[in-house]
């Protein structure tokens, strides 16, 4: 009898159990892992198709100031700004504001609501602390719709949320107003005409591949004086500068074997300029579509092509976050007697944004026809991190 | 098996006791001033009508009761004295307890009814489990070890009463009229056993009894009347045993 | 221990095997009943929290608007100050699956681009395609789990209705995520990009809220608030999560105490059983004490046998508390969903500490109600034979001690429950204190009644009667057990019956009352107690317009933040020429309805409403209006059962006076004379024809609707009445089962003396068919008082309403036939059992 009751309370438990685990037990077997999510790296990477956006085919006519606004049918545009900046007793700042836009698709849909678009808006503020060596980084998204970001031609205004560059004067152009906060800094600059838009490439068409339409247009304004305030830990100093602009657009750039690029924005002492930018092929050989472009003080900007150019490194640096950059440059260009050492001024200044990449102030040493002459500037390099693009969550980095 | 030297100190002492029992508005005394001493090695008989107050008697030794007036001493200790724990953990020690109606546990075997008195005094295991099978063997009950009481006779369940109670080896046996509900024939095996073994552990024991006849076999004949304890020799003494 | 004594004790069990499983499933089915409901409910409240965490995200803050949310330029004025914090707008609200189940899914429109402090619903890789969500309209994407429930796969249309409008939507990916937090998260979950939700949803210019994480606490909070437009607020998350805690607790807290009446039962059964054993062991256990067991080892014996019972009682309750969990949480889920809010569980969450919870009551409560018993068992004197009937005296002559005792314990709990307070927590200790006042009065009524109903019996049945009724007192002391328990459980199906009886018949006349127009529209509401859809624009006035229509009112139900609490708040515009159906609380009819006309700063609340916020007429409210929080005017008070978080009514001319939107939820259409309904109802949906579908009603069919939707959220109740009426039935059948087995030799004799098995069994049968009617008789005045506690204390306490006591016959006809039932079921088997069986057997036995 007792045996048989205790049998009898261990079948029943067992049944039970047996019976919860089939109610617990998830009815639905896990399928292959297809992970997803609204995240904006895709959005921001541009891996759609270029069909149905305007292409870059030919030299076309700029006309300011309404090229400095928006070209929507084309796939991607930025606004680029950089500089490098003094205190009256010399404490040293460089800076970076770029303004990315990006389309989504070719076509803007019917839309009820007003947050209806297909324009996204990317921002990065950097402030190289020379003197404080810190580098301070700050990454925006925001869509083109509800005032949050846009860009308009005449008079000119382009903005991610308060982050914003605006014509202050009556043509529609000069001076613009910069105004970027972030990661412990404000930036408040008013840009002064410089010398005039230089059109890149073959008359503002910059060819990037072999094939047609592999081009972008792009101009730059090389040297805008520029003073204003830089606050860096509640400490607000006056700044004075020079600045530079590059305005590009396009639907399709870089070719498949194109892994990277070095890029070289120079402000030399004798008021000359230097623009050079080296594509990286898969092999780490320059790809033929380099190019650059020399303004002098005076007179016609020159064309450099790939052939006009010698680019080495000089040295490395590893980043803390993976992946070996150079540490400096040695440039040389015989077509115009150029033989330039470039120095990062510090030497982490890596964006670990979305796109991981380094763009920092860089200062100058060489000679222009035997001459001694110095100079500033940015220099970009991309293509080194480790990390592919399109594994990385965005993370805010606004404080 | 233990067997303690002679010992001239009385293991039960009564003392001028006195037991009476509340009736209504009268009250009714069984005992009456008794007192008596039992020393080991003693086999008696205690005598009386129904409702004599025998089993008062028991109770009272036993610590289940306690006396009116007048001290009980079991081994030298005042009943009256200890707290009612220490009562109950003396009976589980030194004596061991037959009752009329058998009372084994239904629920446990007989070799368990016997190993009980030694699990409750902590003694567990194999040791117990042989004591229980020496014991259930001199009882002539080895080959029903495992089964249950109610699967035996009257005398084969009194027999095992009486192994477990002296699994323990209790200085002090006390029984209420073990052979009540037994044939005279089994009665008198249980009897010869008890006896024998109260004998040859040197134990006292102190047997209920409404059956004259058993005196023959007792070593003192005690008879309760009105309360009062007459003490006699009983048959045993010729026999010569201490 | 002592483990031969365990043993003993092992075997005792198993030599009653048919008492033991009973206690066993006794102690099972009140763990089971306290379990589940507790897991149950606990689910759906940690769905809704799970789903209002995955949607309010990492979010300290929100800003909220007035009415139907907030006017999206707040966003943008936020994200374009130099000090923007991190801000994420969302677009929320739910949607119905056509066809199929008809499953409610959340609908979350977020801005990508700003939601990377807040939530993520993606963790690994991520290959979304953000560009189709906000290019493409009408796109979502979904959790593979929730797709794979509703059949659909990548790039499948989901046609979805919102309030009565079709929509279709596109799942243009499945999200997969690593992490099963998150999987959860996204269950019953649409994600959309912001421009499809305020399409879908129809909420363009709008968002539900702005969430934001304010790393500079209060002090940014204020600094932020400031800026904020008239209308919007700005609160802390934490607020807004503990409202719909508040929201549920008396939901809860109800049905988790009576619950806990199943426990009760069980803890009867389980007294029953270990004082049975104990009584039926007493020689044996006076045995042991002779033989040199203490008091202290009877003690633990009997506390280890219940605790035995208990540990294997209890784990099965748990299992089947499991089990029957997963049935009610469907239950319980549709309960709140009709009374408070959408939410889906779609999983059972085991908690730990419920399980925990559920042993240590489990354990407890067998313990405690083997405390008794086993003192008793202690109590045994150490002597070699002891007759019953001695402890019958004993028993007996407590009876009349404990009466007494029963009667203060009466009076105690009258005096607590009748304390003004407005604490639960005194009313159900009011509660258990009467059901245990009575319990102690049981055996010496018991005994008056037995002793008086041995006449008439034996006049009836000869001998055998008066035997029958003797039998009742000669063993009282497991009789009363057995009759206070099954006492118990009756009158809690009586009281709990009642209640509902009474809340229903209250409601029922409430809408009688209340319904006094002949057709009534509304949009398909998913909360079915809330009508706060609307209708599309200028449907209303089309319809209002309708030929055969002679008057015609309309209600507008927002939510709005009253006092910083969320309420619903109904704008109603009344039928020119028709009465006005409300009944008043507090305030004369007339003068409240002046009042409302003549300011539009007075306003009435409902009686739940008054009584949860201590509102009365004459009082103050702060409510949030679209022109900044405003401080109306209570009118009055009125009475109101449609919610028991209670609302506040304002008229149309108020509501606009202070609010920009002129929506309406409802229309109430009154026929002209001669007009027929049916043919009305037939040409008011023609017209609402292609544009929305409504719910067209005439008001008997409408009523019939209300009255289903409170059957519905009341089912739950029934259920657990069921419950409790099963382990009542469980602790009949074991109490008189015991009690007649343990006769067994007193039977065996009667057999032996000449007592035919029929007359046995006709004795048997009687005896525990007076028990049984002796229950139901003293269940009903028992019932009674439970009901009158639940329904003017309790509910009272709870839901602030005022309901009439109803006593339906019915439920206590049907108590009555319950407590006879399992009786006569009870005496069956102890009946055959000793009818079959050999009388010397049974007088053999010990």
């Amino acid at each position: 009898m007792g045996r048989g009751l205790v049998i009898g309370v261990v079948l029943v438990l067992a049944a039970l159990g047996v019976a919860v685990g089939v109610v617990l037990r998830d009815t639905e077997d896990a399928g292959p892992a297809n992970t997803g999510g609204m995240t904006v790296a895709s959005a921001m990477g541009g891996d759609g198709g270029t069909e149905g956006y305007a292409r870059a085919m030919e030299p076309r006519p700029f006309h300011f100031p309404e090229d400095h606004g928006p070209h929507p049918d084309f796939r991607t545009e930025w606004w680029y700004w950089t500089g490098n900046l003094e205190t009256q007793d010399g404490r040293a700042f460089g800076y970076q504001f770029t303004l990315f836009r990006s389309a989504l698709s070719p076509e803007q849909s019917k839309r009820e609501s007003g947050w209806g678009t297909r324009q996204v808006f990317m921002g990065h503020f950097t402030l190289s602390d020379v003197s404080g060596g810190r580098f301070h980084v700050t990454e925006r998204f925001s869509r083109a719709a509800q005032g949050l970001a846009g860009a308009d031609g005449a008079p000119f205004h382009v903005w991610l949320q308060d982050w914003d560059v605006r014509s202050e004067g009556t043509g529609g152009t000069w001076p613009m107003h910069l105004r970027a906060q972030g990661d412990g800094v404000t930036l408040e600059l008013t840009l002064d005409e410089g010398k005039p838009p230089v059109l890149q490439g073959d008359k503002g068409l910059s060819q990037k591949g072999p094939e047609r339409g592999n081009a972008s247009y792009y101009y730059s304004l090389p040297r805008m004086p520029s003073r204003g305030t830089v606050s860096v830990d509640g400490q607000t100093v006056q700044v004075k500068g020079d600045s530079w602009m590059d305005r590009e657009w396009s639907t399709s750039a870089l070719s498949g074997d194109q892994v990277g690029w070095d890029w070289f924005a120079l402000q030399l002492s004798d008021g000359s300029e230097l623009m050079l930018y080296q594509l990286r092929k898969k092999d780490g050989t320059k790809d033929a579509f380099s190019a650059g472009t020399y303004v002098p003080a005076t007179g016609e900007a020159v064309h450099l092509s790939a052939e006009d150019m010698q680019l080495e490194r000089r040295g490395s640096w590893k980043s803390p976050r993976g992946g070996e950059y150079p540490a400096g440059w040695r440039v040389q260009v015989p077509k115009v007697s150029l033989e330039l050492t470039v120095t990062p001024k510090l030497p982490d200044q890596e964006l670990p944004v979305l796109v991981r990449y380094w763009e920092g102030a860089v200062s100058v040493d060489g000679t222009r026809e035997g001459q001694p002459v110095q100079g500033r500037g940015y220099l970009e390099m991309t293509g080194y991190a480790d990390a592919p693009r399109n594994e990385q969550t965005v993370r805010s980095r606004t404080p | 098996m233990p067997s303690s030297p002679p010992d001239s100190r009385p293991l039960v002492e009564l003392r001028a006791v006195t037991k009476s029992y509340a009736e209504g508005d009268s009250v009714r005394e069984v005992l009456s001033g008794t007192s008596l001493a039992l020393h080991r090695g003693e086999f008696v008989v205690l005598l009386g009508r129904s409702g004599s107050g025998k089993s008062t008697l028991l109770n009272l030794i036993s610590g289940i009761d306690q006396a009116t007036h007048g001290e009980i001493l079991v081994e030298g200790r005042d009943l009256g004295r200890l707290p009612e724990r220490d009562r109950t953990l003396l009976r589980r020690e030194r004596i061991g307890f037959i009752f009329q109606a058998f009372n084994l546990l239904p629920t446990l075997t007989v070799e368990e009814n016997v190993r009980l008195p030694l699990e409750l005094l902590g003694r567990s295991g194999a040791e117990a489990s042989a004591r229980a099978r020496e014991l259930l063997g001199r009882v002539g009950l080895e080959t029903r070890a495992n089964s249950f009481p109610d699967r035996l006779s009257g005398g084969e369940q009194q027999r095992v009463a009486v192994a477990r109670a002296l699994a323990h080896s209790p200085p002090l046996l006390l029984a209420d009229e073990p052979t009540g509900n037994l044939d005279e024939e089994t009665g008198g095996q249980v009897l010869d056993l008890l006896e024998g073994l109260t004998r040859q552990g040197n134990a006292c024991a102190l047997i209920v009894t409404h059956e004259p006849a058993m005196a023959a076999r007792a070593d003192r004949v005690l008879t309760l009347e009105h309360g009062r304890l007459v003490d006699r020799p009983g048959g045993a003494r010729g026999r010569g045993t201490t | 221990m002592r483990t031969l004594l365990a043993r003993s004790s092992l075997r005792h069990l198993g030599g009653h095997p048919w008492l033991t499983a009973l206690s066993l499933l006794g102690i099972a089915m009140g763990v089971a009943v306290v379990v589940s409901i507790d897991l149950a409910s606990g689910s759906a409240l940690r769905a809704f929290e799970q789903s209002t965490d995955v949607v309010a995200g990492r979010a300290t803050h929100q800003i909220a608007g007035g009415t139907s949310g907030l006017p999206e330029g707040v966003y943008t004025a936020l994200k374009l100050r130099p000090d923007a914090p991190d801000a994420a707008p969302v677009v929320q609200g739910f949607v119905q699956v056509e066809g199929g189940n008809h499953r409610t899914l959340t609908l979350l429109g977020l801005d990508p681009f700003a939601e990377a402090p807040f939530r993520d619903f993606s963790t690994g890789g991520a290959v979304g395609d953000v560009g189709t969500l906000l290019t493409q309209p009408g796109t979502v994407v979904m959790g593979a789990k929730t797709a794979r429930a509703l059949g659909v796969k990548a790039g499948d249309t989901l046609p979805v209705m919102v309030t009565g409008l079709r929509r279709e939507l596109r799942v243009s990916a499945l999200l997969e995520p690593a992490q099963e937090t998150t999987e959860r998260a996204l269950e019953s979950l649409l994600l959309a990009d912001i421009s499809t939700a305020q399409e879908v949803l129809g909420m363009e210019g709008r968002l539900t809220r702005v969430d934001l994480r304010l790393k500079g606490g209060e002090a940014q909070a204020a600094t932020l608030r400031a800026a904020l437009p008239r209308g919007a607020e700005l609160v802390q998350t934490s607020g807004r999560a503990g409202t719909v805690e508040q929201m549920t607790r008396a939901f809860r807290t109800n049905l988790t105490a009576l619950s806990l009446l199943a426990l009760v039962v069980g803890m009867f059964l389980i007294y029953n059983t270990m004082t049975f054993s104990v009584v039926q062991r007493r020689g044996m256990l006076g045995r042991l004490r002779a033989v040199g067991v203490t008091r202290g080892e009877l003690f633990a014996l009997v506390l280890g046998e219940a605790l035995m019972l208990g540990i294997v009682g209890t784990a099965a309750g748990l299992l089947l508390g499991i089990l029957m969990a997963s049935g009610l949480v469907g239950l319980i889920t549709r309960t709140i969903n009709d009374l408070y809010f959408v939410v889906n569980v779609r999983r059972l969450s085991l908690e730990p500490f419920t399980l925990i919870k559920g042993l240590s009551l489990g354990l407890g409560a067998t313990v405690l109600a083997a405390l008794v018993p086993a003192w008793e068992a202690a109590r045994a004197a150490p002597v070699t034979a002891l007759r019953r009937s001695t402890v019958e005296d004993v028993s007996r002559g407590r009876a009349p001690r404990l009466a007494v005792l029963g009667l203060i314990i009466l009076a105690v709990a009258a005096a607590v429950l009748a304390w003004p307070t407005q604490a639960l927590l005194p009313a159900y200790a009011g509660l258990f204190a009467v059901l245990l006042g009575s319990a102690l009065l049981v055996p010496w009524v018991t005994e008056k009644l037995t002793v008086a109903s041995a006449r008439p019996l034996g006049a009836l049945f000869g001998p055998l009667g008066r035997m029958a009724a003797r039998g009742v007192t000669a063993s009282l002391s497991r009789t009363a057990v057995a009759l206070a328990a099954l006492m118990v459980a009756v009158a809690t199906t009586v009281g709990v019956g009642l209640m509902v009886s009474s809340f229903r018949g209250t409601v029922a006349a409430w809408l009688e009352s209340a319904l006094q127009a002949d057709v009534f529209v509304s949009p398909p509401s998913l909360v079915a107690r809330r009508g706060d859809s609307s209708l599309v624009p200028g449907l209303a006035e089309k319809l209002r317009s309708t030929p055969g229509v002679e008057a015609s009112g309309s209600i507008r139900v927002i939510h709005v933040r009253i006092n910083d609490v969320d309420t619903d708040l109904l704008a109603v515009d009344f039928a020119k020429g028709h009465e006005r159906t409300y009944r008043f609380k507090e305030g004369r009819a007339e003068d409240v309805w002046r009042q409302l006309e003549a300011s539009p700063d007075a306003l009435i609340v409902s009686e739940p409403f008054a009584f949860h916020r201590n509102v009365h007429a004459g009082d103050t409210l702060r409510v949030a209006t679209d022109k900044g929080p405003h401080d109306f005017r209570v009118a009055g008070v009125y009475f109101d059962y449609g919610s028991d978080v209670g609302t506040v009514l304002m008229p149309r001319a108020t509501y606009e006076h202070w609010y920009e939107d002129r929506g309406v939820s409802g229309l109430s259409l009154f026929a002209a004379p001669g007009q027929d309904v049916d043919e009305l109802v037939a040409r008011v949906r023609d017209r609402a024809g292609g544009e929305q579908a409504l719910n067209v009603r005439a008001n008997r069919a409408l009523r019939q609707a209300s009255m289903e939707v409170f059957d519905r959220t009341f089912t739950i109740t029934q259920v657990l009445r069921l419950l409790a009426i099963g382990v009542a039935f469980v602790g009949v059948l074991s109490a008189l089962m015991s009690l007649q087995l343990e006769r067994a030799r007193e039977f065996a004799v009667l057999r032996a003396t000449g007592l035919t098995p029929g007359q046995l069994w006709g004795m048997v049968s009687l005896q525990t068919g007076l028990l049984g009617l002796l229950a139901g008789l003293f269940s009903i005045p028992l019932g009674l008082a439970l009901a009158y506690v639940l329904v003017h204390v309790i509910n009272q306490r709870s839901f602030g309403w005022t309901l009439q006591l109803v006593v339906a016959p019915g439920v206590v006809g049907q108590a009555l036939v319950l407590a006879l039932v399992a009786a006569a079921l009870a005496g069956l088997y102890p009946a055959w059992r000793m009818a079959r069986a050999n009388p010397a057997m049974a007088l053999r036995e010990e």
